[in-house]
């Protein structure tokens, strides 16, 4: 069953369009990852969802037209965003920084915040710590683990890669993909590292200018000849 | 909508036009109006100046002055002194203040210019406070005069030539203050012009969108940051040597040379529109315009004015000034300049020639 | 050493007035990352209400907390209407509607309480002569006694709610890091409005305090108190609450040590000049304050 569904998604920063009609759909328990050039529009894709920026076109959150909601009710619907560069609080504690991220919810939160540390033993040693002085790879972990403090239906995920360590990425994937698979979490992800991405995905989208060019489950497009040359080196 | 090529006769047309106004209203003010009016664009070209000089420190490297009313006062005190004291020439005096604020300047911006954004605001808003107690200090009465202050500069009569208004008995200072200030204002204009136009205006803009990446590419931030400083500390003293002159009078309670004018010309400037070269010029403009018809709203306004404020026996001048300059930040948030140009382009496009 | 004693308890109830305006600037300038230079007259005209309604015959007290909720509601409404909107398109436009705020308030309060010889305002604190308590040879009035405790007590109230709430919690997170704020959830909007809330409030009482110690009420209230909690700010770094309390309280015995000790050749006039050159040769030595965090920068 359809868990998000975007009809026509267009964006633009001030005269530029950036998005011009994306059509992509997450289904309930799905890894999607969004693959594309520089400039494509993955990131302005992700941030249209969340909405933090304006957009026009259709969102269908479970069942809700999100197209004209803000970031602050997308979330409580049950969207959380892990945003580029990590986003985390610096001046904040890792604590602080899990609690923040439960911030919608009312009931208590401290057995989510023993799970994460549990799962990311690292944050667990250095919860006093500011955030800022983490490691990247400890702060993406730290992004991902705050974003899933708020119990979301979809996490979005973009680019959580982007300056890690190749072991740390490993690490990393492992863990969403064992949050996907055995906890049925629906992630839309965003990444670069073309190869790694498809190992974990069920389906993929293309970008390329603000559309999408390409679209299907891993296996056929890691199997397509001219994207293998275009997108995956070879 | 109007579209003109650039370089083409309608283009030059409205150009030479728009010169011509301009000249002819220059022209018209001190020979066609009353006194006052001649004294209120004198007062509006000094204004001007002090607000290009912050412009030239805020609009071009992004660092906050509060402290240019200390210039101010240099300005007008060194001519003030020179001129009585030590008989001096009126003319000569803005060399001197000129270079006696430029050397004060550095000297305060070397230290001071490591401080940054709010806290540098708060310093040199210290050195605005400070500057009138240091004017009022017991053991510098011997030059400043103290709290009463220096009055009856005297100043230069003009050569009697009808063009300039001298004629019909009219107020010799107001109209020697209205043509010395417009000399001065467009020789300061073509200094920020200059300056922004060359190579150390480049690596001013460099500076201001990123200090860093500025240094990198081999810029002296330090060296040009201070240098700006003392350029803009000394085109601000000349425009309280304009000051001084015009109204013949110096104090230490002055409003330009208290806090209240490091903040009238910063409001100047943002009103206008910081980083722009004319935005002073409009700012200035606007703001005299402002200051003077609220200060014509007395207690027995009749009207909306009375209607509104009839319960009061204070005159609502002060209010109405606050309003007036928070509706036009909200609907000129980058100043009259940016949204004279959003306006504007809505009438008439100029095309870039060669498309 | 009575003396020393005097002046340094006399400076710890100024300092604490001057540390919970400053502390006003800090959450403001955390928050939003703006000076708001309409703080002093927003206080200014919180006091004038209080009065007012105390003139009605409503109990002080009672009139102080009426005037707190007026300056959380003045704060909070002038961030909302027309901060805001500003905000988004330019910086320099916040500094130029704080200072038309300043000249709107003090207008406004000129044109509403009109008597040139100002108004009598009450302590709240007993505050005749007898009032007063001996202590290792020093006057501890009981005015300015009560004056140190409300500050205290209300800043000790503003840590908890800092530290230990989840508001605070949120609060911080908008000064850190306001896109990633409206990611978790955090109703920013309603965050910033309350700081400038919370801040005209503090001010609010502040100006209640200075009324009640100098006695008397006029618009011209709080231009040198906004002078020195603005330098208490900057003193203790403009992100540090802390250290606006601890830079406002040096600040309050700073003053009155050099105004009992200084040399005649300095004089009365130049009190308020030593605190700022103080303050001056402190931030060249440390350009954020003493305890306010360098951001660092990423090129």
């Amino acid at each position: 069953m359809s868990l998000l569904q975007t009809t026509g998604l267009r964006a633009s920063y001030g005269q530029v369009d950036v998005l011009l009609g994306i059509d992509i759909e997450v289904n309930q328990g799905e890894m999607v990852v969004i693959l594309g050039a520089n400039g494509a529009g993955k990131t302005t894709t992700m941030r249209a969802v969340s909405g933090t920026i304006p957009r026009s076109g259709s969102i269908v959150f479970d069942g809700h037209e999100i197209v004209t909601q803000n970031a602050e009710s997308i979330v409580r619907l049950g969207i959380a965003h892990v945003p580029q560069g990590r986003g985390t609080f610096s001046d904040l504690t890792v604590e602080e920084n899990l609690r923040i991220g439960a911030y919608i919810r009312k009931d208590s939160v401290e057995s989510d915040i023993e799970r994460w540390f549990e799962t990311f033993p690292r944050l667990g040693e250095r919860k006093s710590q500011k955030a800022g002085s983490l490691s990247g790879g400890e702060q993406q972990m730290l992004a991902i683990a705050r974003a899933l403090m708020s119990r979301p239906r979809l996490l979005l995920c973009d680019e959580p890669s982007l300056g890690l360590a190749p072991l740390v990425t490993q690490e990393l994937f492992g863990v969403l993909k064992s949050l996907n698979q055995q906890e049925g979490l629906s992630v839309l992800l965003v990444e670069q590292n073309a190869n790694l991405a498809l190992k974990i995905a069920n389906k993929v989208y293309l970008l390329e200018t603000g559309q999408v060019v390409a679209s299907g489950d891993a296996e056929s497009i890691a199997g397509d000849e001219r994207i293998r040359r275009a997108y995956l080196g070879g | 909508m109007l579209k003109i090529k650039e370089g083409s006769v309608v283009h030059w047309a409205v150009r030479v036009a728009c010169v011509l106004a301009i000249a002819i209203f220059i022209v018209y003010i001190p020979t066609h109006s009353e006194t006052a009016r001649i004294g209120q664009f004198a007062s509006a070209f000094t204004l001007i100046i002090a607000a290009m000089s912050l412009n030239l420190v805020l609009g071009y490297t992004g660092q906050i002055s509060i402290g240019h009313s200390a210039f101010f006062g240099i300005g007008g005190y060194t001519a003030a002194i020179l001129i009585r004291d030590h008989g001096w020439s009126p003319g000569y005096t803005f060399y001197a203040a000129a270079i006696i604020a430029f050397i004060v300047g550095c000297l305060i911006a070397m230290p001071v210019l490591r401080i940054r954004g709010a806290y540098l605001a708060l310093v040199t808003l210290a050195v605005a406070v400070l500057f009138p107690t240091l004017l009022r200090w017991k053991k510098l009465e011997w030059l400043t005069s103290g709290a009463k202050g220096i009055d009856s500069v005297k100043y230069d009569k003009l050569p009697v030539w009808p063009f300039l208004g001298e004629l019909k008995g009219r107020d010799g200072r107001a109209v020697f203050a209205y043509w010395l200030g417009l000399l001065v204002l467009v020789i300061a204009f073509l200094i920020c012009r200059g300056l922004i136009k060359s190579r150390v205006g480049r690596s001013l803009i460099a500076i201001r969108d990123n200090e860093t990446a500025a240094a990198v590419m081999g810029v002296n931030v330090t060296r040009t940051k201070v240098l700006i400083f003392g350029i803009s500390a000394s085109l601000c003293a000349l425009a309280g040597v304009l000051s001084t002159l015009s109204t013949g009078v110096v104090t230490p309670d002055g409003q330009y040379v208290t806090l209240l004018g490091s903040i009238i010309f910063l409001l100047i400037m943002v009103v206008g529109g910081a980083g722009t070269l004319s935005g002073p010029i409009i700012g200035g403009l606007v703001y005299v315009w402002l200051d003077n018809t609220t200060r014509g709203i007395g207690t027995d306004s009749r009207g909306v004015v009375g209607f509104i404020f009839g319960w009061t026996n204070q005159s609502p001048a002060t209010l109405i000034l606050g309003l007036a300059l928070i509706v036009i930040m909200l609907f000129a948030p980058t100043g009259l300049v940016g949204l004279f140009r959003k306006l504007s382009r809505r009438i008439v496009t100029i095309e870039p020639q060669g498309q | 050493m009575e003396r020393l004693l005097q002046y340094v308890f006399d400076g710890l109830s100024f300092g604490a007035i001057y540390a919970l305006l400053a502390l006003g600037l800090v959450v403001v300038f955390r928050g939003t990352g703006h000076l708001n230079f309409a703080q002093g007259e927003m206080a200014m005209f919180c006091t004038f209400i209080v009065w007012q309604i105390n003139d009605w015959g409503v109990p002080l007290i009672l009139a102080v907390a009426i005037g707190m909720l007026f300056g959380f509601a003045l704060g909070a409404g002038a961030e909302a209407t027309v901060i805001r909107s500003v905000a988004k398109k330019s910086p320099g436009g916040v500094f130029v509607v704080s200072i038309a705020l300043f000249l709107g308030l003090n207008s406004l309060a000129t044109m509403i309480w009109d008597r040139a010889e100002g108004y009598t305002m009450k302590s709240l604190f007993p505050n005749k002569d007898v009032d007063f308590v001996r202590i290792l040879g020093a006057e501890w009035r009981y005015k300015y006694i009560g004056v140190l405790i409300v500050a205290l007590a209300l800043m000790g109230l503003l840590f908890l709610l800092f530290s230990k709430t989840k508001f605070g919690l949120a609060m911080r997170s908008v000064a850190s890091n306001p896109e990633s704020a409206r990611l978790v959830g955090v109703p920013s909007g309603l965050v910033l409005a309350s700081s400038w809330g919370i801040a005209a409030a503090m001010g609010a009482l502040s100006g209640a305090l200075v009324g009640g110690i100098n006695g008397q009420l006029t618009p011209s209230l709080m231009f040198a108190v906004f002078i020195y909690a603005s330098a208490a700010a900057t003193l203790g770094g403009l992100d540090s609450p802390g250290g606006a309390v601890i830079a406002g309280l040096s600040i309050g015995i700073g003053e009155q040590l050099v105004a009992g000790y200084a040399p005649g050749w300095i004089g009365q006039d130049l009190k308020l000049s030593v605190a700022l050159i103080l303050i001056f040769v402190v931030l060249l030595v440390k350009p954020s304050g003493l305890f306010g965090s360098l951001k660092v920068e990423r090129v």
